[in-house]
């Protein structure tokens, strides 16, 4: 019976804490990705997990087991490392039978599950190949297969797809989420490519100094980010400094330079503001809207660039006192802004959010439920 | 001549000339259809490289060429060039006890040797493998002493220690002492070959599939190690089976290995005894050899 599964955990490596209270968890059949940039502890924290770290501090519960003192070969989790570590001289079959063999599992049997995993995930016809004659994909799929063959509670992945080129990466990911949607395994990813967090994640926890700062839905995440590192670390935003003057209709106003009024939404971690408080504010390129009639509020401003980068085009708008990222979608040389001409800004209230700023202080970690 | 002409198609380390020769005759074919006046310089400078090399070549291989003339030849004395050719020489060998006997101990010392060395060697290549602590280099030096330090001091300090032990006079102390000078030999191999097979990530892996420490040395350790020991082991068998100071320090009444043996006959007894012996033996090291050469092939690897 798998069920829910808690883990605490506080480590230190080598003196310096590196993963600092780290805590959440991972519902079964979810995809959890530990987003970071290099040195935020996310593959500590995986580590620790998988059992290879000690933490200093704190619990991994399984079904409320602490297994926190078990060594990795005790514990039952698939672990898929970067660049797989196949075992080089191995066969295909003997890889996936290897978990199975540790078991104890009967030769019979051991080969009978090995073929039947190899099968689903096709590779039926390469049982009696070595490694290093499998194509990267094929790799995958054979630790994959390995991982997965004794069933596991969950599958633990550190950034293996990141040595990796664009295109085989994108399909090698598809390839992980179909897997995981077909055996209904939880996993648990590590990676620093929000795009790959994005597209494979059914909860974000981004990762910055030891810490989480935010866990959340990829929308979620994205479109109602905690803090300014969060913000910046997924995709592009603006920023834009302003004084907090009150709420109206559940939304927050916001006073920017020259006095000039808009909407955001209010801190995600419910933090009460007051009048005159000094906010920050984060709006994405893409939902600064250009007007073309005068709607209420805007903000005037005129274009400094425009960059066409085939997808979306980028304009670069100076308003209220800052330059503005501004991504449309539309493209025509007609309508095309030439530098210079005079434009207004807005943004709708829910596409607005105030952030937060991070503590030192230990605090719990901002989870958003929806 | 062409500086250009040294190409890396001659191997000069060769011992066995034929081979080199073969090697740079290579050039000569693939050259007759092509244009001469281009081609020129580099035959020149690999004639050149033939005419050097050969006597160095001839100088490396005489002592041990030698030997056979002087195995086969019919005078109960050694004498070179020899007057008939015989093989008694050899059935006197493998006629005579005492030196059967040191010919069987030989072995018997040096696979013990051998196999000591192995563990040993191994073992600590293993330990030692992806760990860094104070007192690292420390601990290598000290597995590498036996090739830095004179035999003699090797073999004195063995002496005094086995006669404080009471074990001198059988074959034991001097497979042990051997088995020390055998395992700097394989460590260094069995290091190397670590290095470059082994993928940190295996160990982790194995232990991720639930692997213990035992299967983990198994499965993961000992297939990447396997080359390794295996080459210094060869190497350690070499240097064994050849070794005199040790084993002359460490002789007893029953325990004198062939190499003291033949030593000693050479003071005192002049026969084709000891010539037949030792072509024996440089047959077996070229069997070895070729067999060491036909290995690496298959496998695909250079040792």
């Amino acid at each position: 019976m798998r069920g829910l599964w808690k883990s605490y955990g506080q480590g230190t490596h080598q003196g310096a804490y590196v993963v600092r209270d780290v805590s959440f968890a991972l519902r079964r059949g979810e995809f959890l990705t530990l987003l970071g940039p290099s040195g935020s502890g996310k593959t500590t924290s995986l580590m620790m997990v998988a059992g290879f770290e000690t933490p200093t501090r704190g619990e991994i519960l399984v079904d409320g087991h602490d297994i926190a003192s078990q060594p990795p070969e005790k514990r039952n989790f698939g672990v898929v490392f970067q660049g797989y570590a196949l075992f080089p001289h191995k066969t295909v079959l003997e890889n996936v039978e290897f978990g199975l063999r540790m078991k104890g599992v009967p030769s019979v049997t051991r080969r009978r599950q090995a073929l039947d995993m190899l099968d689903k995930v096709g590779l039926a016809d390469f049982t009696a190949r070595k490694p290093r004659e499998l194509s990267g994909g094929q790799q995958q799929r054979v630790a994959l297969a390995r991982a997965l063959v004794f069933e596991p509670d969950a599958l633990l992945l550190d950034e293996p797809l990141s040595a990796l080129d664009r295109k085989l990466r994108e399909s090698l990911q598809s390839e992980i989420k179909e897997i995981q949607k077909r055996f209904g395994i939880s996993i648990l990813f590590v990676t620093h490519d929000q795009d790959e967090a994005m597209m494979m994640s059914d909860r974000i926890a981004v990762m910055a100094e030891g810490r989480i700062v935010q866990i959340g839905s990829p929308s979620d995440v994205y479109l109602h980010p905690a803090t300014p590192f969060v913000a910046g670390f997924l995709g592009e935003t603006n920023l834009v400094p302003g004084t907090y003057r009150g709420t109206e209709h559940g939304h927050a106003v916001v006073a920017f330079k020259d006095a000039a009024l808009g909407c955001a939404r209010l801190p995600a971690d419910g933090r009460k503001l007051t009048a005159g408080d000094a906010v920050l504010v984060s709006v994405r390129p893409e939902r600064v809207r250009l007007l073309t009639d005068k709607a209420e509020p805007n903000f005037v401003g005129h274009v400094t660039d425009c960059t066409f980068l085939g997808r979306h085009t980028r304009y670069r708008v100076q308003a209220l006192g800052q330059a503005f990222a501004v991504s449309v979608t539309e493209w025509s040389p007609a309508a095309a802004l030439s530098l210079g001409t005079p434009v207004r800004l807005n943004w709708a209230a829910e596409d607005a959010q105030i952030l937060s700023e991070p503590d030192d202080a230990l605090a719990p970690p901002l989870e958003i439920i929806r | 001549m062409s500086p250009r002409a040294f190409s890396s198609e001659v191997d000069p380390g060769s011992r066995k000339e034929n081979a080199s020769r073969q090697r740079a005759r290579a050039p000569f074919r693939s050259n007759r259809n092509g244009k001469g006046s281009n081609r020129s310089p580099r035959v020149s400078g690999h004639a050149l490289l033939l005419i050097a090399a050969a006597p160095v070549l001839l100088f490396l291989l005489l002592p041990s060429l030698i030997i056979v003339p002087m195995a086969l030849s019919k005078s109960q004395m050694i004498q070179f060039p020899p007057e008939w050719i015989s093989l008694h020489s050899f059935s006197d060998y493998l006629g005579d006890r005492q030196w059967v006997d040191s010919t069987l101990l030989s072995f018997q010392v040096t696979i013990t040797a051998v196999l000591i060395g192995a563990v040993t060697g191994g073992g600590a290549a293993i330990a030692l493998h992806g760990r860094s602590f104070a007192g690292k280099g420390v601990l290598v030096g000290l597995i590498m002493m036996p090739i830095v330090i004179p035999v003699v001091v090797l073999a004195l300090g063995d002496y005094l220690l086995f006669a404080q032990l009471r074990l001198l006079g059988g074959w034991v102390p001097i497979a042990i002492a051997h088995g020390v000078l055998a395992t700097p030999y394989v460590f260094i191999s069995a290091q190397t070959s670590l290095t470059s097979e082994l993928n940190p990530a295996l160990v982790r892996s194995a232990r991720s599939l639930g692997a213990r420490p035992c299967s983990v040395l198994y499965h993961v350790y000992w297939p990447a190690i396997r080359p390794g020991v295996l080459a210094g082991s060869m190497l350690g068998f070499a240097v064994s089976f050849d070794e005199v100071v040790l084993a002359l320090f460490l002789q007893g009444a029953s325990a004198v290995t062939l190499p003291v043996r033949t030593f000693s006959a050479i003071q005192y007894e002049l026969t084709p005894k000891i010539a037949a012996s030792a072509s024996l033996f440089l047959a077996l090291a070229l069997v070895a050899l070729a067999l060491q050469a036909l290995a690496a092939r298959k496998t695909g690897r250079l040792s």
